[in-house]
């Protein structure tokens, strides 16, 4: 049972919002702004499309009379509406668009020793190198990981957001993390 | 198959958990403030309760019209039917003799002025009526469903000019024993009243 105390769902808000609560919507936007904006940018690696994007999601949400469909939530759903955004304009403008490409990911795995306990490594801080290593992740296991990452969604939200099957999420999922681990080890000085 | 329950691997999640404690970019302020802008401006209208609507609707002129026009039309049949109440009374001989018996008590506890006043009606009243003056409250009551019922049965009872110049007519015919039953009759309703000198009044007339 909820606690009297505790925050309106996202979904809640839509429906205060469309029944004339706009102080609602402002709740809903400044808890998904970041985390979708981020996306966005990390997504298509351009801030000026990103914006647009986020633009565009934010604009066809408050325009739209619909809710999030059966058991999807509305931050799945916010984010399925900027993803088919973004790969709309990948359409317009003629670029192939990325997320569609099929990748093996058995090809590109490499053995992953981060782990093993004599190798005592830590995560580089270096924001350029976070950044190059997310841009170097093929671009379904990004989009996995962003989504995880930016998103917060569960595997099976992020399943049927890119309407890829479960395991391929997690594998996805998986070598990106690894990858990841992999271009961001530091070894730590003895 | 949807695996609902995926349990995280703690190492992974310390990734997730690094890149977001390193994740920088946030929308432009112009950005925020144009999409916030534009939702409060496209917001709906919030929807009115039911109260709301229907106080809404009162205000408009054709539905005034058409609850002023209820208001008009139920105020006439609460009148209609209110004032059919003491005729339908009047009519009842039952009702009349109830209402009499109901009467007689509090009238005559009452005090005199509260009677029906009877000098009006008997300068209202033909010559041969105004020996109809009442002796007594309790008569003027008797008389009074009498009068009444007189109204919707005109014949019932004769007045009592009527009574003397059918006693005159048949004691003409020669019918004796009739006229003197009709005035003893006629003294049993008239008791106060000299009714041989206004025989012989009338016989001169």
């Amino acid at each position: 049972m909820p606690a009297a105390l505790d925050p309106p769902s996202d979904e809640s808000l839509l429906t205060r919002y469309r029944n004339g609560d706009k102080a609602s919507f402002e709740v809903l936007y400044a808890r998904h702004r970041l985390g979708l904006y981020r996306f966005l940018v990390s997504l298509s690696n351009k801030a000026e499309l990103a914006e647009e994007v986020f633009q565009e999601t934010w604009l066809s949400l408050i325009r739209s009379t619909t809710q999030p469909q059966g058991r999807a939530s509305f931050r799945t759903w916010l984010f399925q509406i900027a993803r088919n955004r973004l790969i709309d304009h990948w359409r317009k403008h003629g670029v192939h668009n990325p997320l569609h490409d099929s990748y093996d990911e058995q090809l590109h795995v490499q053995p992953d020793d981060t782990n093993s306990p004599e190798q005592q490594l830590s995560l580089s801080r270096d924001q350029a190198r976070l950044d190059a290593a997310l841009q170097a992740l093929p671009e379904d296991q990004r989009e996995v990981f962003l989504l995880r990452l930016h998103g917060d969604l569960e595997l099976p939200q992020i399943a049927a957001l890119t309407g890829a099957p479960l395991e391929t999420v997690k594998s996805r999922l998986r070598y990106a993390q690894q990858k990841l681990h992999r271009l961001l080890a530091e070894e730590v000085p003895a | 198959m949807i695996d609902s329950k995926h349990i995280p691997d703690p190492d992974d999640e310390r990734l997730i958990e690094h890149f977001r404690q390193h994740a920088s970019g946030e929308p432009p302020a112009s950005l925020d403030a144009f999409i916030l802008a534009t939702a409060r401006r496209e917001a709906p209208t919030p929807t009115p309760s039911l109260w709301q609507r229907w106080l809404q609707a009162c205000q408009r002129p054709r539905w005034q019209m058409a609850f002023a026009t209820v208001a008009g039309v139920a105020l006439m049949i609460g009148l209609v039917l209110r004032s059919t109440v003491p005729h339908d009374e009047l009519s009842s001989p039952a009702s009349m003799e109830l209402s009499a018996d109901r009467q007689a008590p509090a009238v005559a506890a009452a005090p005199p002025p509260a009677m029906p006043a009877p000098a009006p009606i008997t300068r209202m009243a033909p010559q041969g009526e105004l020996a109809r003056a009442p002796a007594s409250p309790m008569q003027s009551l008797v008389e009074k469903p009498a009068a009444k019922m007189s109204k919707s049965a005109p014949a019932a009872q004769p007045s009592l000019e009527q009574g003397l110049l059918e006693i005159l007519r048949l004691r003409e015919a020669g019918e004796s024993k009739a006229a003197d039953e009709k005035l003893l009759a006629l003294h049993k309703r008239f008791p106060k009243e000299d009714l041989p000198a206004r025989l012989e009044a009338l016989q001169k007339r």
